[in-house]
């Protein structure tokens, strides 16, 4: 009777006998059906589509014919759109790294010295969350528009400059790489600071040395969430940076709006993907050894 | 009746993202207490669209223009119309508020209307791209519809528009000749004019004294006056393009590259006197007197004028020589099922007491002179909304002419834009 279970797996059948604890799933596999469904519709689904469109060429508007043509990566790397790739990633980088420098410290604060006013605090990072993304951004023009705030007080006018569009970046990604941080953070055992402290470590050593390391996991993930999103940026750049700080989202766009061209759109869009799946590949290694290395 | 334009909100967005639209015109319009034009409102809407598919990447990929590969009806209509009966049913297809509620009660109340009892079933669009996707799925079964010059090209080589008899039309005699026969159209059997704007520039005249009058001349004074405060020329590729190739005195609809390496010459010689390059959100900005020279289109440029009317400082111009113009216009779809009576609608709209009111109503010039000279002088007499027939006469109506074009466009205004 005991071995005439519904589901008859090789472990079940054979430790059924011998041992009482079973490491076969508590759960049927279908049970995963929704979301494995929802996963190949919408996200393979629609990048087949994707890339099915790059290889097309178009012979008309919004017209195109399915074959194998490579024309559109060769436009791809034409100087322009290269330069914009150029553009996009570095401006990217730029807003990583500012985030960093902004998060980083906000997140070691909260949870290091926060105590039970910890939740209050990550909720207030999270509260402008609630509000639409685009309104946020028309937000921050009004205190960076040269007829603002900033610029009459402080006579700092940032509109319509890189500047701006890195601070929208930062504004709209922040809440992003200090969720990550702050958990791997508050997971930290701080009397190992404690202890480097004890065995005459400075404090920026024990930091570099212990604290660092311990939060590597979530620093990458948290950097990576900002950094890919922010390469596929659109609104920002066209609202805060007055249309000149092209991003290759903007191109992707025009090319299938204005252009009405799915397939270069595309081209460019799975250029994009390639591009970064590079960043993806350093986030698997570091997390990976978090698995071996990790509590 | 124009002085309700100031409270007044009118907005055209893709329909799914209305609500998220609406909230966010009504921030933007309470950050500045300005509302938002009928193209500022397109250029919006596109915005915001992208802003909520950006995550997901896959959902622009959902072709909404002209893919229909040659539909199968395909009849270009032409039969006379003469002496069959009045059908009981006008099935409008339309932008919203784009026309007056008087227009549709005293339509109804022509004796010959009443006697067939004609009812007016009116649904809205809110883009060409929608319109023609509609089209395109067939047995959409509407009488009237309102393209622009773009889409009514588009349907007209789809064989998607009736010819229109104009025995049907007399009053077609008010409208303006010189919007009879276009370049979307060049029989002049397929559309009637609706109503049309321009394109044209404005100038802080405290700060740039000189007189400006071509859309060359805006160009040249761009890198001149940038650093005495912000310009902006109007964003998009169907923008800068054909504009700069006006500016030349070249054919806006231009298929020839050295036409665009012309146009390419001059926006890179002037990008750097360019501070933005905007469509969406200029009109509250020049309105708060912070932009200092700038493209625009006549009715928001009549909006900025009138809001910087207590400091007097701006001056609009609509240019003399080349400039864009564009129309929307009144058809029939080939395969409408009520075609009498459409064209009823259509003639109805041409007479001179029915623009009048409908000028009123929408504040757009509808080329009909008749009706111009009975408007109260803040229309007539103001011409950044009755831009003389003598200067639209030379402006041009900018078409997606072919793939190839559309790309050479893009492509020159890509560089143009990241060359910052």
């Amino acid at each position: 009777m005991t071995v005439d279970t519904a589901v008859p797996t090789p472990e079940a059948t054979t430790s059924g006998v011998g041992r009482r604890r079973s490491f076969k799933p508590r759960y049927p596999a279908w049970l995963a059906l929704p979301s494995l469904a929802y996963q190949i519709i919408f996200f393979i689904g629609a990048m087949s589509i994707l890339v099915a469109f790059s290889f097309a060429t178009q012979t008309g508007f919004n017209q195109i014919t399915y074959g194998f043509s490579l024309e559109q990566y060769k436009q791809v790397l034409d100087p322009t759109y290269l330069g914009i790739f150029a553009r996009t990633l570095a401006m990217a980088a730029g807003g990583t790294i500012l985030t960093i420098l902004v998060g980083y410290p906000v997140a070691y604060w909260m949870a290091r010295y926060l105590g039970n006013n910890k939740l209050i605090a990550l909720l207030l990072i999270i509260v402008p969350f609630w509000t639409s993304f685009l309104i946020r951004t028309y937000a921050l023009k009004i205190i960076l528009d040269s007829h603002g705030y900033l610029a009459q007080t402080l006579h700092v006018d940032l509109m319509y400059s890189a500047w701006a569009v890195g601070i929208g970046l930062v504004y709209n990604y922040l809440p992003l790489f200090i969720l990550p941080v702050f958990s791997s953070l508050e997971r930290m055992d701080w009397t190992l600071i404690e202890a480097a402290n004890d065995l005459s470590a400075k404090p920026f050593s024990a930091f570099r040395q212990v604290t660092l390391p311990l939060t590597l996991p979530g620093f990458v993930t948290g950097a990576l969430l900002v950094f890919i999103p922010m390469t596929g940026e659109y609104v920002i750049p066209a609202i805060l940076g007055g249309g000149k700080f092209v991003f290759i989202g903007n191109v992707i766009g025009d090319a299938f709006n204005s252009a009405q061209n799915p397939p270069f759109g595309s081209a460019l869009a799975i250029s994009l993907m390639l591009a970064l799946s590079v960043f993806v590949v350093i986030y698997i290694l570091v997390a990976t050894k978090e698995e071996r290395f990790g509590s | 009746m124009s002085q309700k334009e100031p409270n007044q909100i009118r907005i055209l967005a893709p329909r799914d993202v209305k609500p998220k639209l609406d909230y966010l015109a009504r921030e933007v319009q309470e950050a500045v207490g300005q509302p938002i034009s009928r193209r500022q409102a397109l250029s919006l809407g596109g915005l915001a669209v992208l802003g909520l598919s950006a995550a997901a990447c896959g959902t622009a990929s959902t072709g909404t223009g002209g893919g229909g590969s040659a539909a199968p009806s395909g009849s270009t209509g032409g039969t006379s119309l003469a002496g069959k009966p009045i059908e009981n049913m006008l099935e409008i297809f339309n932008w919203s508020e784009y026309d007056d509620p008087s227009t549709y009660e005293n339509f109804k109340k022509q004796s010959e209307i009443t006697a067939a009892g004609t009812q007016i079933h009116e649904t809205y669009y809110s883009s060409n791209d929608e319109l023609l996707a509609k089209m395109n799925a067939g047995g959409a079964g509407y009488d009237i519809i309102v393209p622009t010059q773009n889409a009514v090209a588009q349907l007209l080589q789809e064989n998607k528009l009736m010819k229109l008899d104009m025995s049907l039309i007399p009053n077609i005699s008010n409208i303006n000749a010189s919007f009879l026969k276009t370049n979307f159209d060049p029989t002049g059997e397929y559309h009637v004019a609706k109503d049309f704007g321009t394109t044209g520039f404005y100038y802080n005249n405290t700060i740039i004294t000189e007189k400006l009058e071509t859309m060359m001349d805006f160009y040249n004074a761009l890198p001149k006056y940038v650093s005495k405060g912000r310009t902006n020329v109007l964003d998009g590729a169907e923008e800068v393009v054909p504009l700069a190739l006006l500016a030349l005195g070249l054919d806006a609809n231009t298929d020839k590259d050295e036409d665009f390496a012309a146009a390419k010459d001059l926006l890179m010689k002037i990008r750097p006197g360019v501070t933005t390059i905007v469509a969406s959100d200029y009109i509250n900005d020049a309105s708060a007197g912070k932009i200092i020279l700038g493209q625009g289109w006549n009715g928001d440029m009549r909006r900025i004028v009138q809001a910087r009317k207590a400091q007097g400082d701006i001056t609009a111009i609509n240019p003399t020589g080349k400039s864009e113009i564009w129309a929307d216009s009144w058809c029939i779809p080939s395969d409408a099922p009520h075609p009498v009576a459409a064209h009823h609608w259509i003639n109805w709209l041409c007479t001179p007491t029915v623009a009048v009111k409908e000028m009123e109503y929408h504040n757009y010039p509808i080329p009909m002179q008749s009706a111009i000279d009975q408007l109260g002088p803040e229309l007539k007499d103001d011409p950044l909304f009755n831009v003389p027939t003598s200067l639209t006469d030379n402006y041009e109506y900018i078409l997606n002419v072919s793939p190839e074009v559309v790309q050479k466009r893009t492509k020159i205004y890509t560089d143009f834009k990241a060359a910052g």
